[in-house]
C-alpha cells in the first residue's frame, strides 16, 4: 500500500491586499529583495500567495529593477 | 505632457563638474517646449548588480519631468551617443500632466524631504543614548578552577587504586 499523499491545505493570503499601504516600486530594493531567491529568480505566486494582480505588479518592479542593475539578471542576491 | 521617471547610470570616473554637465544637459531637452523638471536626485556612487561597460559602479541620477514624448526620445538618442552615460531607463508614470500637476507633484517631494529629514533626526536621537549606554565587555568566567578541581579528583582516584 502507498501512503496516502497528504495535502497540506493552508489558506495564504495576498500580503499586498492585506496591507493596502506597501507601494510596490522599482526602486525599493529592500522590498524587492524579499521576493527574489538567492539566485535571483522571482519566487512564484504557488509560495508566497500573492494574488495575480499584485504579482505581476512585483514581477515588474523586479524587472525595471534589473534593467538599471539595482537587482541581478541571476547570481548572488544578498539578502 | 506625460509625466515619465529617468534613472540614467553615468560612469563612475566621471568627476563632479562632469556629472553636473550632463544632467544640465539632459535638462536642457527635457526643458524644451512646455516641458518642465519636477525633482533631480542624485543618488551618487552605488554598486551595480551586474558589470555594465566592464565597470563594476556607477553613478546614478534619478529625474522626475513632465514632457512631451518627443523630448524623451531625443534626450534618449543623445544618452545612445554619450559615452559618459552607461545605461538608462524611462518610465511612464502618468499619460498627461498639467502644470497645476507638476507643480503638485513637486509639493509632493518637498513634503516627502521634509518627512525624511524629520525621521532621519529621530533617529539620532534614539541612537545617541544607546550609544552612551553601551555595556561594559562581559568578564569571562575564571576556568581555572574546573581545570584544579578535576586534577584533584584524578588524584584521589589514583590513591584509591594504589591502596
Amino acid at each position: 500500500m502507498r501512503p496516502k499523499k497528504r495535502v497540506f491545505q493552508r489558506k495564504r493570503v495576498c500580503r499586498f491586499c492585506t496591507d493596502p499601504e506597501t507601494v510596490l516600486d522599482y526602486k525599493e530594493v529592500k522590498v524587492l529583495r524579499n521576493f527574489v531567491t538567492e539566485r535571483g529568480k522571482i519566487i512564484p505566486r504557488r509560495i508566497f500567495g500573492t494574488c495575480a494582480s499584485h504579482q505581476r505588479q512585483v514581477c515588474e518592479a523586479i524587472k525595471r529593477a534589473r534593467h538599471i542593475a539595482l537587482l541581478p539578471y541571476s547570481g548572488n542576491t544578498p539578502r | 505632457m506625460r509625466r515619465y521617471e529617468t534613472i540614467y547610470i553615468l560612469r563612475p570616473t566621471l568627476s563632479e563638474d562632469e556629472v553636473t554637465e550632463v544632467i544640465e544637459k539632459t535638462n536642457a531637452i527635457l526643458c524644451t517646449g512646455e516641458g518642465q523638471i519636477i525633482a533631480i536626485d542624485k543618488w551618487g556612487l552605488r554598486k551595480l548588480a551586474y558589470l555594465i561597460k566592464k565597470e563594476s559602479n556607477g553613478y546614478y541620477v534619478f529625474c522626475d519631468h513632465g514632457t512631451d514624448p518627443a523630448n524623451v526620445t531625443e534626450m534618449e538618442r543623445i544618452f545612445r551617443i554619450d559615452d559618459a552615460v552607461m545605461k538608462y531607463m524611462t518610465v511612464k508614470v502618468a499619460d498627461t500632466i498639467n502644470t497645476e500637476g507638476i507643480e503638485a507633484a513637486r509639493g509632493e517631494y518637498e513634503a516627502a524631504k521634509v518627512a525624511a529629514a524629520a525621521a532621519e533626526e529621530e533617529a539620532q536621537e534614539e541612537e545617541a543614548p544607546k550609544q552612551a549606554e553601551k555595556p561594559a565587555p562581559k568578564k569571562e568566567a575564571p576556568k581555572q578552577d574546573e581545570e584544579q578541581t578535576d586534577a584533584k579528583t584524578e588524584a584521589t582516584s589514583d590513591e584509591n587504586t594504589s591502596d
